[in-house]
């Protein structure tokens, strides 16, 4: 079947049309056509994304863009990311899938935007196989890490979540960002971040790595920011140091990451392990998990979605899509809504 | 009330945080200004634990804005009438558009809802003309020290 997935939660605007197959015995998926605008050039003036904007900016682009990905083609399915997100933004997609799904008479999947980051492990690109065999995979644990999320889910079958961790504050990615921003670096701060730590030595300085030790699979990544802060201001003349400090920092938020999925791991015997978010694209956390779970957990299969899908992107929309559609769970669209806050 | 008081660690930030959050009302409008790190999430968990909520403060920075129902709400919540915290984060702003278009004036005032909101000086005009609660936070001569100002506007 070949499936429409439109994806606006924030400030990536994103179309695709993916051919898939396979049902839930031996999923296969192809992107045929897949557009993304970025507003990261305009965001970067402000430092972070202003939500008027990037609403705007979805109303002015979607339509021509679902046109140039459909075609003349009529899609067997239409997948919209329906939150959690920024309100504003998750409307000018769920709303642009609503009507066509009414006036096509074409079936429609609200799907939640961290179950799409979960389903980018199903996508495959020319560097990177399908290594997901359905036989030994669930339970799974799903270490999803973004900008606006960081939590620890378990995977008992498709469809079947159970939170067992998260952040108490801040994401992740949000540390990551609010650091640059502290360090005078542009926005995205996570991807300069790690660029700069690339140089630098992760043990130079000593960053908090709160709950590192809690009885409990959650995070906290607040008080992060305090001790960068100081460190800035205590060291302000020489910022030679960058690297070190980038690194230090690095380090320190995924330290706490690791450790507290391989523990989880252990805890609730999983056979696999899944990395999902768009701080998944970063090369050390992706290098790290992976050698922490060959060293702790032999037996525990590893796998992270495609660089090119880590950060939002509606390819993964409507893999997920895809199998909401194959256990026959379809939304209504005269009633779907965009929930900003909904939890998976 | 107009006061400034001196905190040593966070754990002493967040509790006259606890502090200060029961005495407020249904209404109230709680302004916070301060720089990234200075102890805003603090003051807003500490805030929280006061009026009674159970659940995890997230930041809403990618949000903007997130409410937290008091699940079970104590005698003096219900005399008070107070039902939800309201988070906001201005973090990302420039003005109060984006505030008012996911309908922050439902929140801001309502009797049953007490409203916090982080870099409150960002959307200055939403609280014109409005009683706030503001409170700036400094940095003291330590580097966990923490002077926090006080000030009905």
């Amino acid at each position: 079947m070949r499936i429409l997935g439109i994806e606006t939660s924030c400030d990536e605007t994103s179309v695709v049309l993916l051919e898939a197959s396979g049902g839930l015995k031996a999923p296969k998926f192809r992107v045929l056509k897949n557009l993304v605008s970025s507003q990261i050039p305009i965001h970067r003036k402000t430092g972070g994304v202003v939500p008027e904007v990037a609403a705007r900016e979805h109303v002015g682009i979607i339509v021509p863009m679902i046109i140039n990905v459909m075609g003349k083609l009529k899609p067997d399915l239409i997948a919209v990311t329906a939150g959690p997100g920024l309100i504003t933004s998750l409307r000018v997609g769920v709303d642009a899938a609503r009507i066509l799904s009414v006036v096509k008479k074409i079936p429609l999947v609200g799907v939640n935007h961290l179950e799409g980051h979960i389903y980018a492990n199903w996508l495959t690109t020319k560097k990177q196989e399908l290594r997901i065999k359905n036989q030994d995979f669930f339970p799974a644990l799903c270490l999803i890490v973004s900008g606006g999320h960081t939590e620890l889910v378990l995977m008992k079958d498709h469809g079947k979540y159970r939170r067992i961790g998260a952040t108490r504050d801040d994401a992740a990615g949000e540390a990551f960002d609010k650091s640059a921003k502290l360090m005078g670096l542009p926005y995205p701060g996570g991807p300069e971040i790690a660029r700069l730590a690339a140089g630098g030595n992760p043990r130079a300085y000593e960053f908090p790595r709160p709950m590192l030790n809690s009885d409990n699979f959650d995070f906290s990544f607040s008080g992060l920011k305090t001790a960068v802060r100081v460190f800035i201001e205590n060291h302000e003349a020489n910022k030679s140091q960058f690297q070190d400090v980038a690194a230090s920092i690095q380090a320190a938020i995924i330290e706490v990451l690791i450790k507290k999925t391989i523990w989880a791991a252990k805890e609730y015997k999983v056979k696999s392990v899944l990395l999902a978010g768009g701080v998944s694209a970063n090369k050390i956390l992706r290098q790290y998990l992976g050698e922490a779970i060959a060293v702790e957990l032999p037996k525990t299969s590893y796998h992270i979605p495609p660089m090119e899908y880590t950060t939002d992107n509606a390819a993964m929309i409507a893999v997920a899509g895809y199998f909401h559609a194959a256990r026959k769970k379809f939304s209504n669209p005269l009633t779907l809504e965009a929930r900003a806050q909904w939890e998976l | 009330m107009n006061k400034i008081i001196k905190t040593k660690s966070e754990a002493e930030t967040r509790a006259a945080a606890v502090k200060l959050a029961k005495t407020l009302k249904g209404g109230d409008i709680v302004a916070l200004i301060g720089d990234l790190g200075a102890g805003k999430t603090v003051w807003v968990k500490g805030m929280a634990e006061g009026i009674g909520i159970q659940e995890r403060v997230l930041s809403p920075t990618f949000v903007l804005l997130r409410c937290h129902e008091i699940k079970r709400s104590g005698i003096r919540n219900k005399e008070l009438g107070i039902k939800q915290l309201c988070h906001v984060d201005a973090y990302r702003l420039k003005d109060a558009l984006a505030l008012e278009s996911i309908g922050i004036n439902d929140y801001l005032g309502a009797p049953d809802t007490i409203t916090v909101i982080e870099w409150a000086d960002r959307v200055e005009k939403l609280l014109a003309g409005k009683k706030v609660l503001k409170i700036e936070f400094g940095f003291g001569k330590k580097e966990k020290e923490r002077i926090i100002k006080i000030s009905n506007v």
